[in-house]
C-alpha cells in the first residue's frame, strides 16, 4: 500500500509535468500570427514607442511584433548571435562596424530624437544654458574634482553611453575612476533616477527624460541644462540581418518591419507618437541630412523602390527626391 | 500634495493590484499564468529530478558521496544570472544547443528554472532524509523490507520534508527573474512572467505597476504554499477525527 | 560494543534471557542476531542454516524473525498500516492482512485502534504496537531488547504475558535482552550472563541465580556489581 501511494504520487508529479509541458507547447501553436523578435535599446521600449507601434504593425501583417529590452552593445552582440530577427539601435559607429562585418545587409536611419544634459536644480557646475556640450562636460569635471559635482554614466555600453563616451574623449578628459563619475551598469530609466538620487548630472535621451518628467512629477528634482548641440543628436537605425549567415531567422516578418518602419504610415506614427505634450521621436528616413548627418542616397532609393514594389507608400519628402531621379514611376502619385 | 516617500508608490501599487485583480486585465493574467506554467513545470521537473536524486544520496552509501553532497550544496546557491547566461549561450543560435530553436521560450525558462530548482529540491530531500530516525530506517530492515521497500518506508516517513523540498523549489522558481529574462527574452505575451515584468516596468519608472505585480506574485506564492500545507496537515486532520471516534480506555 | 567469545545457543521453543549491565553487548547480539550487522569472524546458524551469505537469502531469514527494541520505532502513521507493515512486506493479501491484524490488535488488548496515528498513543499503547507489529508474522525467533525498561508496571505485566502466551500457544522462541533481572526470573527458562562482550555464563534461570559457577556472575545477580 505504501509502495502504490508513493508510486501514485511520483505518477501525478510525472503527468502533472507532462500536461504542463503539453500546455506550453500548446500554447505555443495557438499563437497563429508569426513572432517577430526585435533587439532594440531600452529607449524605444521605456518611451513606449514600440508599444505604441505594435497594435499598427500587428494588424497590418498579422504579426506577433515582440522585443528584446538590451543596450546597444547587448542588442548587436544578441543579433549577431542569430538570436533576433532585426536591430533598431542608435550607435551609427557600432552599427556601420556591425554591417561590415556582414552581419547586415541593410541600414537606414529611421528616426532621431535628441540627447540632453541634465542635472541638479542648483546646478552646482553652472553649465545651464549652454550651447557646447563639451565645454559643458569640461566644466562639470572640474567642478568635480573640487568634489562639487557628480556625473552618474549609464556605464553599460548603450548607445547613449558610446555618445556621452565620445563627447568625453573630444573634450579630453578620462572620466573613467574617478571619484565623481559614478558607472550605473543600467539602463536610461534607471540612470535617470539614479542621477536624481545623487543629484548628479547625467545624459539622458529626451524620450526618456519626458517620460519619466510626466510620470516622476515634482519627484524629478533635476532639469534640462544643456540641448540643441548637435553632438547630442539621437540618431535610431534598423538593420536588416544578413539570412545567408543566419537562415533560421524570420526575415520575412522583418523585412516587413524594416518597411513599415520607413514607410509614410510608420514614419507619420513615429511623428505622432507623443508622452504628454512631447514629440519623442522625428521621422529622418530619407533626409539624414537635414540635421547634418550623411546622407543614404543609393539605400534611400533602394528602399523607396521597396515600398512602392510592396504597395507601400515612401514618405512624402522621400517621393519628391525619387520624383526627380526617376519621374515616369511616381509622376502619377504627387501627395 | 503631501510627499509619502516610497509608501505612496506602495499604497497605490496595493490599490493597482487590487483593481488588476478584480478587472480581470487579459495582459496581467496572462504574464500570471507564464509564471504559474513556467515554474509550475520546473518545479514539478525538479521534484521528480531532486526527490530521487537527494533521496539516493541520502541511503546510499557509495565512494564520492561526500563530494557530491558538496556539489550539490554548491548547486543550491547557483547565481540565477549565471545560469541565464550559460543558457544563453548554449541555446544561442550560434550555440552548441541552438538547433533546437529554444531560446526566448517558455520551454527554455523551464529549462532554467529547472536548472535552479532541481540541486534545491534534491538538498532539502537529501536532509529530510537524512534526517529520518535511523532505528526507524533499520527496523523497517528488520521487518524484511527489500531495498526497494526500505526506501518507499523512508521516503513516505519523510514525506513531510519532501513536501518542504517542493514548496521551497516552488519558492526559488517563482521568484526568479535573472536567468529566465536572459533565456525567455521577455517577449511581451509569451516570455514575459511576473519578475521579468516587474523589472521591465521598474525601468521604466512605473513603479505602483511594478508594485501591483509584486503583490500578485506574493499573493501567488502565498496561496500555492497555503494550498501545499493544507495537504501537509491533512493527514493530521484525519488524526482528531479517529481520535475523538475511536478513542477506547485501554483495559 | 564488540563482541568475543559470544558462544550461545538457543533451543526451539525456548525463552532465553541475556542479561548483563548496559554496554556489555546485548543490543549487539541480538543485531547480528537478526543479521542487521554482520560479524567479523564466526558463524551464526539459524535453524541450522548457516546465515552468512548475499541479501536474500539474509532477508529470507531475516523474514522469520522479529524485532521490538526498548523505543518502539513506530513509522508515523495510523496503528493498523505499523501493524500491518511486515505483513505488507512479505507480499500477503489485503484481506488476509486485514484479519492477521485484527486478530493481534486483540492479543494485545488495542482492538479498534486501528486508525489512530501512533504519534497519539501512550508510551505503553506504542509499544504493545511494536510488539504487534512483530508478532503478526509469526515469526520462529522474537528478538526483544529491553522492551519494558520504559514502562510503568502495569503495561510491564501487559507486555510480560502477550510474549509468555506466544511462547507458549506459538512456540515462539524468544530471546529477551533485560537489565532486569527479575524480569528474566519471571520469563527465561534459560539465562545467558553477558559483560564486556564475552558471554561469562549460561544455563538454566534456576542455576544462574541461585548456583552461578563464575564469580562475576555471582556479584552481578547479587546486585553487587559495580559498573
Amino acid at each position: 500500500m505504501k509502495g502504490k501511494y508513493l508510486a501514485g504520487i511520483l505518477l501525478v508529479i510525472v503527468a502533472a509535468a507532462a500536461a504542463f509541458a503539453l500546455g506550453l507547447s500548446g500554447m505555443a501553436q495557438s499563437t497563429p500570427p508569426e513572432r517577430l523578435v526585435i533587439a532594440t535599446t531600452t529607449s524605444t521600449v521605456d518611451t513606449g514607442l514600440l508599444d505604441y507601434l505594435k497594435p499598427h504593425f500587428d494588424n497590418e501583417f498579422h504579426a506577433n511584433m515582440t522585443w528584446l529590452y538590451l543596450g546597444t552593445g547587448q542588442a548587436l552582440a544578441v543579433a549577431s548571435r542569430g538570436d533576433a530577427d532585426i536591430l533598431l539601435v542608435h550607435d551609427r559607429v557600432r552599427e556601420d562596424a556591425f554591417v561590415k562585418a556582414s552581419n547586415g545587409t541593410h541600414r537606414v536611419t529611421v528616426m532621431y530624437n535628441d540627447f540632453v544634459l541634465i542635472g541638479p536644480q542648483d546646478d552646482p557646475a553652472g553649465v545651464k544654458g549652454m550651447s557646447n556640450v563639451t565645454e559643458a562636460f569640461k566644466r562639470i569635471a572640474a567642478k568635480g574634482e573640487e568634489g562639487k559635482a557628480v556625473f552618474v554614466s549609464r556605464g553599460d555600453n548603450s548607445g547613449t553611453n558610446a555618445l556621452e563616451l565620445r563627447i568625453w574623449s573630444s573634450a579630453k578628459i578620462t572620466a573613467k575612476g574617478k571619484p565623481w563619475y559614478i558607472e550605473a551598469g543600467q539602463g536610461m530609466g534607471p540612470t535617470v533616477r539614479i542621477s536624481n538620487e545623487k543629484q548628479g548630472y547625467t545624459v539622458s535621451d529626451r524620450g526618456t527624460w519626458n517620460k519619466l518628467k510626466s510620470e516622476m512629477g515634482d519627484n524629478l528634482k533635476m532639469q534640462i541644462l544643456v540641448e540643441g548641440d548637435k553632438a547630442l543628436l539621437n540618431p535610431y537605425g534598423i538593420i536588416l540581418l544578413n539570412t545567408e549567415k543566419y537562415p533560421n531567422i524570420n526575415s520575412k516578418l522583418a523585412e516587413k518591419f524594416f518597411l513599415f518602419m520607413i514607410s509614410d504610415e510608420g514614419q507619420k506614427l513615429i511623428a505622432d507618437f507623443k508622452v504628454g505634450e512631447d514629440q519623442l521621436f522625428f521621422p529622418l528616413f530619407g533626409k539624414p541630412d537635414t540635421i547634418g548627418l550623411p546622407s543614404e542616397k543609393s539605400e534611400v532609393q533602394y528602399w523607396a523602390q521597396q515600398l512602392t514594389s510592396n504597395q507601400m507608400k515612401p514618405p512624402s519628402w522621400v517621393q519628391q527626391i525619387i520624383v526627380v531621379a526617376i519621374p515616369s514611376i511616381f509622376t502619377g502619385d504627387k501627395n | 500634495m503631501i510627499y509619502l516617500g516610497g509608501w505612496e508608490e506602495i499604497g497605490f501599487g496595493l490599490f493597482r493590484a487590487l483593481q488588476l485583480i478584480f478587472s480581470g486585465d487579459p495582459e496581467v493574467l496572462r504574464i500570471t499564468l507564464i509564471s504559474l506554467r513556467v515554474s509550475g513545470t520546473a518545479t514539478l521537473l525538479g521534484a521528480a529530478i531532486g526527490i530521487p536524486v537527494g533521496a539516493s544520496i541520502a541511503l546510499r552509501r557509495f565512494p564520492a558521496r561526500t563530494l557530491l553532497i558538496s556539489v550539490i550544496n554548491t548547486l543550491m546557491g547557483l547565481p540565477p544570472v549565471v545560469v541565464g547566461l550559460f543558457l544563453y549561450l548554449m541555446l544561442s543560435n550560434f550555440g552548441p544547443m541552438g538547433f533546437l530553436r529554444l531560446l526566448y521560450t517558455p520551454e527554455a525558462m523551464v529549462l532554467a528554472q529547472l536548472v535552479l530548482v532541481a540541486p534545491i529540491t534534491a538538498g532539502v530531500t537529501l536532509s529530510a532524509v537524512s534526517n529520518v530516525d535511523a532505528r526507524l530506517k533499520e527496523m523497517a530492515v528488520s521487518l524484511g523490507a527489500d531495498p526497494l521497500q526500505e526506501v518507499r518506508i523512508i521516503l513516505r516517513e519523510a514525506r513531510l520534508g519532501l513536501l518542504t523540498a517542493v514548496i521551497v523549489g516552488f519558492g526559488s522558481a517563482i521568484s526568479e527573474v535573472g536567468a529566465i529574462m536572459m533565456v525567455g527574452g521577455n517577449l511581451l505575451g509569451y516570455t514575459r512572467a511576473l519578475t521579468t515584468a516587474i523589472v521591465l516596468l521598474t525601468n521604466q519608472g512605473a513603479f505602483t505597476e511594478a508594485i501591483a505585480l509584486g503583490i500578485i506574485l506574493l499573493g501567488l506564492a502565498f496561496a500555492i504554499n497555503i494550498l501545499l500545507t493544507y495537504l501537509q496537515l491533512r493527514t493530521k486532520a484525519g488524526l482528531f477525527a479517529a481520535e475523538t471516534e475511536r478513542h477506547h480506555p485501554v483495559t | 560494543m564488540a563482541l568475543r567469545n559470544a558462544s550461545l545457543s538457543v533451543n526451539k521453543g525456548e525463552i532465553l534471557a541475556i542479561i548483563g549491565p548496559s554496554g556489555a553487548g546485548k543490543t549487539t547480539l541480538l543485531r547480528l542476531v537478526n543479521l542487521l550487522i554482520q560479524p567479523t569472524s564466526g558463524l551464526i546458524l539459524f535453524n541450522d542454516v548457516n546465515t552468512s551469505g548475499d541479501d536474500k537469502h539474509q532477508r529470507s531469514l531475516r523474514r522469520q524473525m522479529s524485532l521490538v527494541l526498548q523505543y518502539p520505532a513506530l513509522f508515523d502513521t495510523t496503528v493498523f498500516n505499523n501493524v500491518a507493515l511486515g505483513l505488507k512486506i512479505r507480499g500477503c493479501p489485503e484481506t488476509v492482512i486485514k484479519e492477521k491484524v485484527d486478530n493481534m490488535l486483540a492479543v494485545v488488548g488495542l482492538s479498534g485502534f486501528e486508525k489512530r496515528m501512533v504519534k497519539t498513543l501512550s508510551g505503553g499503547e506504542a509499544q504493545r504496537i511494536a510488539l504487534a507489529r512483530a508478532l503478526v508474522t509469526e515469526p520462529k525467533l522474537l528478538l526483544l531488547d529491553e522492551p519494558t525498561s520504559n514502562l510503568d508496571p502495569k503495561n510491564v505485566s501487559i507486555i510480560e504475558d502477550i510474549v509468555r502466551a506466544a511462547n507458549t500457544k506459538s512456540q515462539v522462541t524468544v530471546v529477551l535482552a533485560t537489565h532486569n533481572l527479575n524480569q528474566a526470573k519471571r520469563l527465561a527458562q534459560r539465562v545467558a550472563f553477558i559483560l564486556d562482550g564475552e558471554i561469562v555464563e549460561e544455563g538454566a534461570s534456576k542455576e544462574i541465580f541461585e548456583q552461578p559457577k563464575d564469580e562475576r556472575t555471582a556479584t552481578y545477580v547479587d546486585g553487587r556489581m559495580i559498573y
